[in-house]
C-alpha cells in the first residue's frame, strides 16, 4: 500500500514520483512522471487532484498513453478497429482475434476537457456543421480530420438504432466525409409480450428471445467483417476465451465498485474510479494490461479498506452519480464540496456486468448488447439506478446533463420522478460542459447546497 | 370505431385500417406548452408538440410512437407516465440493407397488429388488406398527380388531410387553381413541419417564390412508394412493408445515401433554383445533414432553424426567405 491516501496536485505527484523511483517501485514501460503529459497538451491535468498511490499513477499513465499504444500496434502489423457507440460489446469480440486491436474513437469526448479546448477539435466539428447543439462527442469528428489523436482505424463499426441521435448523426457525417462505416442495428429493448419467450439479461433487464436472436445475427455479420479484416477465423473457443478475459476485467471492477462505494471510508477518489470504469469499455487498447492495472488498483483499495483509511472525511455526503462528466474536474469538485460517490451509472453499466459463460459466445454477447441501459427505456434505466441506490445506500442523486445530448433532454425527468417515487432523497440535475471554468462558482454552489441538504437531513 | 393516432411516416395507415380501426396521422399545431415536460431545453419542438397534442387528444383510442429518432423514443417514456391511452412503441430500424432488418420491420407490424387486436381490432385477411391498400394507393397517386398544379400550402394540407382522415372523399375535394402557379421554383427539405410552420409556404409565395418540391416528412417525402399490383395481390403485407420501409427515405437511415438518391431524382424532375432546409432546433438528425447537403448540391441552400412557436422567429424566417429569393432573382 502507498502512503496515507490523499488527493494531490500534479506538482505534488512529481515529488511523489521521485520518491517512488527511489523506493524502486515497479513502473511499466509506459510509466513516468504524470507531468510529462503536459507536453502532449493535456493542460487539464494541472487543475486536477489525483490519488497518490502508485496504482493510480499506473492507471493515469495507462490512460494517457493510449495513442502511443495504438501507433505501436499498427507498426507491429496489427489492424485497428474503431468500435463506435456500443460501449463494450464489439471490443470483446475484436480482442478475441490475435491481430486486432479495438479502440473507441468516441473517447475523443474528453479531449476538449483534457486539452482545455486547445486541440481545436470542436472548431473543426463546427466547421463541418456539427456545432455545440450536439454532445461533446462531436470532438471525434475533429480527431478524424486531424488524425492527431488516434491513428485512423482499418475498420469502423458503429451501432445505430436504439442509440442517441448525437452519435448516429455524427457517425453519418463522418461516413459522408468518406470514412466507410459498418453500421449494425441494436433494436430498442422491450419486454417479452404474452406468448413470447423472455430472456433474463445480465444486469437484471429482460428481453424477448427474438430480440436476442436478432442481435446475435447482427453480431454474426460483425464477426464476418472482423474475420475479413483480420484474415483470421474466430472460432467459438477463441471468442469464449475473449469473454473470459473481459470477465476478469469486469470482476475486478465489480469488486472495486463495491469497495469504493460501500466502504465506511471512501478508499479511492471518484476520478480514478471513473477512469477505471471506462477501461471496461475497450480495455484502453491493451486488454492484458487493463487487467494488471485494475488488479493493482484493487489491491491498493483493499489494503486501504482493511487499514480503515480513505481519501475523504468519514461524514462525506453519499451521492449517486448519473452520466459521465464532460469536465473531469467536476469529480474533484464534488469531493471538495464534501461529497462522495456512492454508486454510478455512466451510460455503460452493461460493460461492467459479467458476460454469461454458459451459453454460446455470440448469444452471450447479444445478451450483453441488449443489456445496455441506453437501448431500453429511461424507466428501466431508472429502475436499475434505484436498485443500486439501495445497494450502496446513496443519500442523493446527481444527474449530470451532457450538453446537447439527445437522451438528456427527456430522461432526467423520468429518472428523477422514479427515484423520488422510490426514495425520499434529493435529486439534482446540473449541466457539465467540457470545461466548467466559467461556471465553476455556480456548479460549486449547487454541489455545496446538495451536500448541506444531505447532512441536514441526517439530523432530522 | 377507435382512432389510432401516430405521426411517424413509417407507420402504415393501411395496416391500422385493415384491422378495422381508424388511423389518424397527427401533425402538431406548434411546439405547445412545456407543461407536460418539466422543461423544454434540448427537446425537439416537434417532439414537444407531439407530446402536447397527444396528451390533449380526447378521441384517441390508441397511440403509436416509433423509434426512428432518440427523442421520439424517449417521448414514449414520458407519454407512458402521463397518458392513460394504450401506447405502442414500434421499433423501426435505422439500417435497411439487410433482409434481417426488413424482417424485423415486418415482425414489428405483426406485433402492432396484435396491439390493434387488443384494442378491439380484427386480424385482416390478405384480401381485405389488399383492398384497403389499393384504396390508399389510388388516393396517394391522385395527390401526387395534382401536386404539381396546387399551391404548395394546399398540397401540404391535402397530404395532411389524407394522413389524418384517410382516402375517403378526399380525392373529389381537391380543387385545382384556375391559373398556373408562377414564381421562383424552390424545394423545401427537412423533417416534419408542424401546422403553424405551413405558413412558410405563404411566406415563400408572398416573396415571389413557389415550392415545387415538398421534401419534408409531412410532404411528399413522407409518402410511401407506390404498391406493385402483383405483390399487392399475392403477399400484401410484404408489399406494404417494402413500400414503407424501403420506400420512405429519411435522414435517420444508416447510411442515409438513399435520401440523397431520392432527392437527386426529385430535384431533376422539379428543377428548383434553391433549397430551403427546414429543421427544428435540437434535431440532430437533420441538423447534421445541413452542411453535407451544402457540399452535395450546387443549388443555394437556405437554412431555416426554428423553435416552432414564436412570432419573432416567424419574422426572422420571413426576412431570410425574402433575402434568399432576392439573391436568386
Ligand atoms: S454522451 Fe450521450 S449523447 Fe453523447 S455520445 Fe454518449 S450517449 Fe450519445
Ligand atoms: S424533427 Fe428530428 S428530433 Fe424531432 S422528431 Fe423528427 S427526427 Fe426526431
Amino acid at each position: 500500500m502507498s502512503d496515507i491516501p490523499r488527493r494531490i496536485t500534479l506538482a505534488q505527484w512529481d515529488l511523489q514520483y521521485e520518491q517512488l523511483q527511489k523506493a524502486g517501485t515497479y513502473q511499466p514501460d509506459y510509466g513516468g512522471p504524470l507531468s510529462r503529459h503536459l507536453n502532449d497538451g493535456d493542460q487539464r491535468l494541472l487543475k486536477l487532484r489525483f490519488d497518490n498511490s502508485a496504482a493510480a499513477l499506473r492507471l493515469w499513465n495507462f490512460l494517457l498513453t493510449e495513442e502511443d499504444r495504438l501507433r505501436d500496434a499498427r507498426a507491429a502489423g496489427k489492424k485497428l478497429i474503431g468500435t463506435m457507440k456500443d460501449l463494450g460489446t464489439v471490443p470483446v469480440m475484436a480482442y478475441s482475434f490475435d491481430n486486432l486491436v479495438a479502440f473507441y474513437p468516441d473517447g475523443a469526448w474528453w479531449i476538449p476537457c483534457v486539452m482545455e479546448l486547445s486541440a481545436g477539435l470542436l472548431s473543426i466539428a463546427d466547421s463541418l456543421g456539427i456545432d455545440e447543439s450536439f454532445c461533446p462527442v462531436r470532438a471525434m469528428l475533429g480527431a478524424f480530420v486531424t488524425g492527431a489523436h488516434f491513428p485512423l482505424p482499418d475498420r469502423l463499426i458503429c451501432s445505430v438504432g436504439a442509440t442517441c441521435d448525437d452519435f448516429s448523426a455524427i457517425a453519418q457525417r463522418l461516413e459522408g466525409l468518406g470514412h466507410s462505416i459498418f453500421f449494425w442495428e441494436i433494436p430498442h429493448r422491450r419486454k417479452a409480450e404474452p406468448g413470447e419467450e423472455a430472456v433474463n439479461l445480465p444486469g437484471g433487464f429482460s428481453a424477448p428471445k427474438c430480440q436476442v436472436e436478432f442481435v446475435e445475427s447482427e453480431l454474426q455479420r460483425i464477426k464476418t467483417a472482423l474475420e475479413e479484416t483480420a484474415g483470421e477465423k474466430l472460432d467459438e473457443d477463441k471468442l469464449s476465451a475473449g469473454i473470459k478475459k473481459a470477465n476478469q476485467v469486469r470482476t475486478y471492477l465489480a469488486e472495486l465498485r463495491r469497495l469504493a462505494f460501500a466502504a465506511e471510508l471512501c478508499p479511492i477518489p471518484a476520478l480514478e474510479m471513473l477512469i477505471a470504469e471506462m477501461l471496461a469499455i475497450h480495455f484502453c487498447s491493451d486488454r492484458q494490461e487493463t487487467i494488471e492495472v485494475l488488479k493493482e488498483l484493487l489491491e491498493e483499495v483493499k489494503a486501504r479498506v482493511k487499514a480503515g483509511i480513505g481519501v475523504l472525511d468519514a461524514d462525506a455526503a453519499k451521492i449517486f452519480w448519473i452520466n459521465p462528466v464532460a469536465d473531469l474536474q467536476v469529480m474533484n469538485l464534488l469531493e471538495d464540496c464534501g461529497g462522495r460517490i456512492c454508486g454510478t451509472e455512466y451510460l455503460f453499466t452493461h460493460a461492467l456486468d459479467a458476460i454469461p459463460e454458459n451459453i454460446p459466445a455470440l448469444e452471450a454477447l447479444a445478451q450483453m448488447a441488449l443489456a445496455d441501459p441506453m437501448v431500453g427505456s429511461s424507466t428501466e434505466r431508472a429502475q436499475r439506478i434505484c436498485a443500486d441506490i439501495h445497494r450502496f445506500g446513496a443519500e442523493a442523486v446527481l444527474i449530470s446533463r451532457i450538453p446537447g445530448a439527445s437522451h438528456c433532454a427527456l430522461e432526467g425527468e423520468v429518472i428523477s420522478e422514479i427515484v423520488q417515487d422510490n426514495f425520499d432523497i434529493p435529486v439534482l440535475e446540473i449541466e457539465v460542459p467540457p470545461v466548467i471554468d466559467s461556471m465553476r462558482p455556480t456548479v460549486r454552489t449547487r454541489l455545496e447546497a446538495l451536500v448541506e441538504t444531505i447532512k441536514a437531513r441526517r439530523t432530522r | 370505431m377507435k382512432t389510432i393516432i401516430y405521426t411517424c411516416p413509417y407507420v402504415p395507415a393501411e395496416w391500422i385500417a385493415a384491422h378495422g380501426l381508424r388511423p389518424s396521422r397527427i401533425i402538431p399545431d406548434a411546439a405547445g406548452a412545456t407543461g407536460p415536460l418539466g422543461r423544454s431545453e434540448g427537446v425537439c419542438p416537434f417532439v414537444q408538440g407531439f407530446i402536447s397534442e397527444v396528451l390533449t387528444d380526447k378521441k384517441a383510442g390508441g397511440i403509436v410512437v416509433t423509434t426512428v429518432c432518440d427523442q421520439m423514443r424517449r417521448a414514449y417514456d414520458i407519454l407512458v407516465r402521463r397518458c392513460d391511452v394504450p401506447l405502442f412503441l414500434m421499433n423501426v430500424p435505422n439500417t435497411w440493407q439487410n433482409v434481417t432488418v426488413q424482417k424485423l420491420y415486418i415482425d414489428e407490424l405483426k406485433r402492432l397488429g396484435r396491439f390493434l387486436i387488443g384494442l378491439g381490432g380484427t386480424s385482416p385477411s390478405d384480401d381485405a388488406l389488399a383492398r384497403i391498400m389499393l384504396d390508399y394507393d389510388t388516393a396517394r397517386t391522385s395527390i401526387l398527380i395534382v401536386g404539381g398544379y396546387l399551391p404548395a400550402r394546399q398540397y401540404a394540407e391535402t397530404i395532411a388531410a389524407f394522413g389524418k382522415d384517410g382516402p375517403g372523399e378526399m380525392r373529389n375535394n381537391i380543387t385545382l387553381p384556375a391559373q398556373q402557379i408562377e414564381g421562383m421554383p424552390l424545394a423545401i427539405l427537412g423533417g416534419p413541419l408542424m401546422r403553424r410552420d405551413f405558413d412558410i409556404f405563404d411566406i415563400v409565395e408572398q416573396a415571389g417564390g413557389h415550392i415545387v418540391l415538398d421534401a419534408t416528412e409531412t410532404g411528399q417525402r413522407g409518402m410511401c412508394a407506390p404498391f406493385d399490383r402483383l405483390g399487392l395481390r399475392d403477399k400484401p403485407l410484404l408489399e406494404l412493408a417494402g413500400a414503407y420501409f424501403c420506400g420512405i427515405q429519411d435522414a435517420s437511415r444508416r447510411p442515409n445515401s438513399g435520401l440523397y438518391k431520392w432527392l437527386k431524382c426529385r430535384l431533376t424532375d422539379t428543377a428548383p433554383r434553391g433549397i430551403i432546409f427546414h429543421r427544428y432546433v435540437w434535431c440532430d438528425m437533420w441538423h447534421a445533414e445541413l452542411q453535407r447537403l451544402k457540399d452535395w448540391t450546387d443549388l443555394p441552400v437556405l437554412d431555416i432553424d426554428t423553435a416552432g412557436n414564436n412570432q419573432t422567429a416567424k419574422q426572422r424566417t420571413t426576412n431570410r426567405i425574402r433575402a434568399f429569393l432576392e439573391t436568386l432573382q
